[in-house]
């Protein structure tokens, strides 16, 4: 029996596979995802399994694919995704991929290296390029100061002050050394230096203005070039020492400006040579490349279908006696069909079809895991659900009543028809444009969230449009659909005279009118539809609203409950726990019934028996439901005066049964495993001569003696979380008013305080100011009352449902149904990130 | 009680970071599985399943010990230096004191290396990433201590430990080894001051780790300068003086010249005396330096039962340092095919 409500049958099946066979069973299996594998030897060390080197060996692949993968996005080449989805390769056909992805690594490491060298000595002369440049400037600089002095003076000897005419003196010579540095360690190596050598040092430098790569690192960087001019051989070791520390490049600079310009010509020329060569490796890379980008992404997912099935194929049992891996698996009653058409496949496309495998349906005492059927519409629902707790196996599942009931406890929390369109457009679009949306954004966290749950964003748009109409709300306006009832018949100079006027429906009832002044304004027919619009321009409206919303949230509320405590039969009936309709059921459902629906009964007799002419006497519900507690019937005042006829008997009849269940819920549960184990217990001595079954039943005896102190303590406490648990859930349920109230009121106030401000000036004023706050009011609206109050009214209804409804009958302790299968194990690591 | 209140303003999410960091220190069971491992390979596969995830996944088979080190270092300085820099005043000052310790490593590994006539450009690797700075390249420029001082250590925050050293005259290996202490000595009596200043749970849980340091420093130098020709009152100036031996115990220490006698001088310390005991130098024994090791982590992990604090940071620190050692060990074992000895890591919980 499959069904809606309940998850799917499992079926405990050990599989019997031929070691030749069971690599292509499994991959048919991955394709199909229909089994989950349980772990057979959960004690067995990750590295000490039998197919670790295969697992091994996918890794090393797996990590070559990843090498190649990057190169490729490095040169920003487009990858490709295969058309279809290629079959797991065959035991043998993985050498054939592994030896492919090999030499491709092997040849664009080589590539690499080449180009790598290459590269390093570009970039060295292009150092050396600028530094010659630059250096030039230095020297001709120099070469001004100089002039008049003879030829053969050095070069180098360019200072500027009075170092130079001593050092010419003296007939000293000035060595020098020229590099390049990073920019950001001049300042360090300058200070250095001068520490160093006590200032007996000239450092020239300038930046080159555009970046350049390093050699070693292969970054671009800015860099400087810089020249130190300093005297003797000792300072020539310790400025070349700063030099290597600080990491600075360190070029060979002629003294001569002949030699100089020489070495810059061959400079030129090297580079030329150096990129024509570089051109061609870039080249071959790319050819290497691009033919790779085409098939990597098949590779990277058939990699990981061999790696997927290996570590499937780890956790089987192996019977060596047998010749054959023995699997234990959990799958759909419903799919067992498959499994073994798709084993027997497996079988054949593996040649070995001789002996096929076996399928054999075992019994366990384990708890089976929970899988619902869904599609793209529950989904999100059930995620909802199961973000609680997923649902014990077999259990009734929530989600097609949180189907509906989320949505509306959602919207009447919301209520604003005009919020609830902006979310249904934005909800459809999404839905509309699901395809091309799903691929996108996959990243962006919240957008997924929205994007995840767009079926349930459209239900509590349109959903909050209903609820948005019954209350008459479109952005805090009301709209007048079907014409008011309601009709002012004033004068002008009542009209003018007061502030506020009274709008009666029957006004000559009361004495302190006058038929006269107020005329019948009441049409006789209430507003078609929700809330009649002139209650807009009442003062009173917020009073009005209160009451009306504070008895819906009541109404919804105790339905809710009630209803859940229903399904909670269905559970009993489901799991033969027939005890428990009598010793759980009952009581809670009577308890309910004699206080909370009775109220519901009260309300609506309030409602229909009320008039308009009687409402000073209308009873105050609240006050009699205490009074029903506390059994007093007081005279005075009229509101809290008797209802009907009996009410004292029968409310304290009420009472009476509902203060029997507590007792009834608290003893009923332990006195009936009492005397179940007792009436056990007699049978037991009578089939006493069965040793061997004495022994089993006493060890499952010791297991009840333990059990039933906590029995005792665990149905006192479900007894009273639940009978407080009433109460307080009832209360909990007034957050649909206050929430519904909140929301009304904010977007009024919106309204009037930014809104209003353009349409209350005149003219063309009035146009341009409404323009401005169009802008603030709007955004403020999108950002405040629906994302805001949106999750806020999200979040509590939410709660509403865990808490409140779930809480009477769903246990929540089972564990999901999570099956071997390609598609999950892919999407899990999508091939972008 | 005022500090506890505000801890969380500024150092609440570096906290939470390091105590989750924390979390990620391989348990008894993780190494329990490490030394069963019968290739470099499996260990990688095992380490795969514990917080350091796919840290190895790049490397190329085969795998050497020397890129696990590489690679564990890595990961550690990344978490640290992660935790300097979501850090605010106080804690990024006592993270930066952390570090100096490492520069002090730093500069004598590369004026010993020096010495060796070692290429600095095969030095500089081999530096530990925390305690590198600017001017590290250019220590070979130096050839005294004092042109060491006013070259390249005067812009660090070493020099004011480094005033002491500036009378040595020669950068020899014995007197490298004296300039690390006295740099040592400097450091952690400044680090121990700094703790103290910093007061509250801080100063009570860094100064009970830091005297031990102190402490393991003093035994450590009288054990290892007997037979060095260092005379008594040399050795005595190298003890850091923030330790609970000062002042009497470092009295002893000074006069001692046996292992005996530092035994004697340890007996009248209930801590160090128990450590002493359980060492020995026969095979098979623990040697007193893991002792002093077991007794780091010990203490290490005591700081992270309370909360508030600043040796938390530290004691992640060392703790990881030691979980590394242990992993470098285990691998080397693995290795070199030796699996006697594989057990003799020092378990962290």
């Amino acid at each position: 029996m499959t069904t809606i409500f309940r998850s799917e049958q499992m079926t405990s099946c050990q599989l019997y596979l031929q070691p030749d066979a069971a690599y292509s069973c499994i991959a048919e299996l991955g394709e199909l995802g229909i089994v989950q594998f349980r772990d057979l030897n959960p004690n067995v060390n990750s590295f000490q399994r039998k197919f670790v080197n295969e697992v091994r060996r996918c890794e090393e692949m797996e990590r070559k694919l990843r090498f190649l993968e990057s190169e490729i996005k490095k040169d920003e080449l487009t990858l490709y995704d295969p058309d279809e989805n290629p079959d797991a390769p065959k035991p043998r056909e993985m050498i054939d991929l592994e030896a492919i992805i090999d030499k491709l690594d092997h040849e664009l490491k080589e590539i690499n290296t080449n180009a790598d060298a290459l590269l390093r000595n570009f970039n060295e002369l292009t150092e050396l390029k600028h530094n010659l440049s630059m250096t030039q400037t230095f020297f001709q600089d120099a070469q001004q100061v100089r002039i008049g002095l003879s030829e053969n003076a050095h070069e180098q000897n360019v200072d500027i002050d009075d170092q130079y005419s001593s050092t010419m003196a003296t007939g000293m010579k000035l060595g020098f050394v020229s590099g390049v540095i990073s920019r950001e360690r001049i300042i360090g190596f300058e200070r250095m230096l001068w520490r160093v050598c006590r200032g007996n040092v000239f450092l020239k430098q300038a930046d080159i203005p555009d970046l350049i790569e390093d050699p070693l690192t292969g970054e671009k960087v800015h860099k400087t070039v810089f020249v130190v001019f300093f005297q003797g051989e000792q300072l020539k070791n310790r400025v070349q020492k700063i030099c290597e520390g600080f990491r600075a490049n360190i070029y060979p600079c002629p003294e001569n400006a002949n030699e100089r310009r020489e070495l810059a010509m061959g400079v030129m020329t090297r580079l030329e040579d150096l990129n024509i060569v570089l051109r061609q490796t870039h080249d071959h890379r790319q050819r290497v490349l691009l033919e790779t980008s085409k098939t990597i992404r098949t590779w990277i997912i058939k990699v990981r279908k061999i790696k997927a099935i290996y570590h499937t194929m780890n956790m089987f049992n192996n019977d060596i006696a047998r010749k054959c891996f023995i699997a234990e698996c959990w799958t759909p009653n419903s799919q067992i069909d498959t499994l073994q058409l798709a084993l027997r496949k497996g079988s054949e496309s593996s040649g070995s079809g001789s002996i096929s495998s076996v399928v054999n349906r075992i019994e366990t005492n384990q708890q089976p895991p929970t899988h619902n059927k869904l599609n793209k519409f529950t989904q999100g629902f059930q995620n909802l659900v199961d973000a609680y707790g997923v649902a014990t196996y077999r259990e009734i599942n929530p989600m097609p009543f949180v189907l509906i009931t989320f949505p509306f406890l959602f919207a009447v929390m919301f209520g604003d028809a005009g919020h609830g369109l902006i979310v249904s457009i934005f909800a459809l679009w999404m839905v509309i444009k699901e395809n091309t949306l799903k691929k996108k954004w996959r990243t962006q966290e919240v957008w997924t969230i929205f994007f995840g749950g767009r079926y349930i964003i459209l239900l509590m748009g349109l959903f909050s449009i209903y609820t948005g109409l019954i209350y008459n709300d479109v952005f805090s306006k009301s709209l007048n659909l079907f014409g008011s009832s309601w009709r002012v018949k004033f004068d002008d100079k009542t009209l003018l005279k007061s502030d506020s006027v009274f709008l009666e429906p029957n006004p000559t009832i009361y004495n302190h009118t006058t038929p006269d002044q107020y005329r019948q304004m009441y049409s006789g027919n209430p507003y078609l539809l929700g809330i009649d619009p002139v209650w807009q321009l009442s003062d009173n409206k917020i009073t009005f609203t209160n009451s009306a919303k504070m008895k819906f949230a009541i109404i919804i509320g105790i339905i809710q409950m009630c209803f859940g405590v229903i399904l909670s039969l269905w559970n009993h009936l489901h799991f033969k726990h027939y005890h428990g309709i009598f010793a759980e059921f009952l009581p809670q459902l009577i308890f309910l019934v004699c206080i909370f629906i009775y109220l519901i009964i009260l309300i609506f007799y309030k409602w229909s028996t009320y008039q308009g002419k009687d409402a000073t006497d209308a009873p105050s519900l609240l006050i009699h439901l205490i009074n029903m507690m506390l059994l007093s019937y007081p005279d005075s005042p009229p509101s809290s005066t008797k209802i009907y006829n009996g009410q004292r008997g029968v409310q304290t009849a009420l009472l009476l049964i509902a203060v029997i269940c507590i007792p009834w819920m608290l003893l009923a549960k332990p006195i009936y495993t009492i005397i179940k184990r007792r009436k056990r217990n007699n049978h037991l001595t009578v089939t006493n001569p069965l040793a061997s079954n004495d022994i089993e039943m006493k060890n499952h005896n010791a297991d009840e003696e333990i059990d039933m102190s906590e029995v005792w303590v665990e149905q006192g406490i479900h007894t009273i979380e639940y009978f407080l648990g009433c109460i307080s859930h009832t209360a909990s349920y007034l957050r649909l008013w206050a929430l519904s109230l909140a929301h009304a009121q904010l977007s009024e106030v919106l309204w009037s305080m930014i809104f209003h401000i353009g349409l209350s000036m005149n003219g063309y004023i009035g146009g341009i100011a409404s323009f401005m706050v169009f802008m603030p009011w709007s955004s403020l609206t999108i950002f405040i009352l629906l994302l805001m109050e949106g999750l806020s009214a999200f979040l509590h209804a939410l709660r509403l449902h865990w808490v409140e409804f779930q809480s009477k009958f769903y246990k929540g302790e089972g564990y999901p149904f999570v099956p071997f299968s390609f598609k999950l194990i892919l999407e899990e690591t999508p091939p972008d990130s | 009680m005022k500090d506890d209140l505000f801890f969380n303003l500024d150092h609440g999410y570096a906290e939470g970071l390091c105590r989750g960091f924390k979390s990620g220190i391989l348990k008894a069971s993780d190494y329990h599985n490490l030394v069963q491992c019968e290739t470099l390979e499996d260990l990688r596969l095992h380490l795969q399943s514990t917080d350091y995830g796919n840290f190895l996944a790049n490397e190329a088979s085969p795998l050497t010990v020397n890129v696990i080190d590489d690679r564990l270092r890595e990961k550690l300085v990344q978490e640290f230096q992660h935790l300097r820099n979501v850090s605010y005043q106080p804690l990024s000052t006592f993270l930066d004191y952390i570090t100096y310790a490492y520069m002090i490593d730093n500069i004598v590994l590369l004026i010993t290396g020096t010495l060796h006539q070692r290429a600095i450009g095969d030095l500089l690797p081999r530096c530990h990433p925390l305690g590198s700075f600017e001017q590290l390249g250019a220590i070979t420029v130096a050839d005294t201590p004092a042109q060491l001082y006013t070259a390249v250590l005067v812009d660090t925050p070493l020099a004011p430990y480094f005033i002491d050293c500036i009378s040595e005259h020669d950068l020899d290996e014995l007197n490298v080894e004296i300039i690390r202490s006295t740099l040592y000595k400097a450091y952690l009596e400044d680090f121990y001051n700094f703790c103290k200043t910093l007061g509250g749970i801080t100063a009570e849980v860094m100064c009970e780790i830091l005297a031990f340091e102190a402490d393991r420093r003093a035994f450590m130098i009288t054990i290892n300068s007997f037979d060095t020709g260092l005379t008594q009152d040399e050795r005595a100036k190298l003890y850091p003086t923030c330790g609970h031996l000062n002042p009497d115990g470092l009295q002893e220490l000074r006069r001692t010249d046996s292992y005996d006698g530092v035994r004697d001088v340890a007996a009248r310390y209930p801590q160090y005396k128990v450590l002493f005991e359980g060492s020995g130098t026969n095979t098979g024994d623990k040697t007193i330096e893991d002792k002093f090791f077991e007794y780091e982590v010990k203490l290490n992990m005591n700081a992270f039962l309370r909360q508030f604090h600043f040796g938390i940071f530290y004691a992640y620190l060392k703790l990881k340092e030691q979980e590394n050692r242990n992993i470098i060990w285990i691998a080397e074992c693995i290795a070199q095919k030796h699996r006697t000895r594989i057990d003799n890591y020092i378990p962290i919980f």
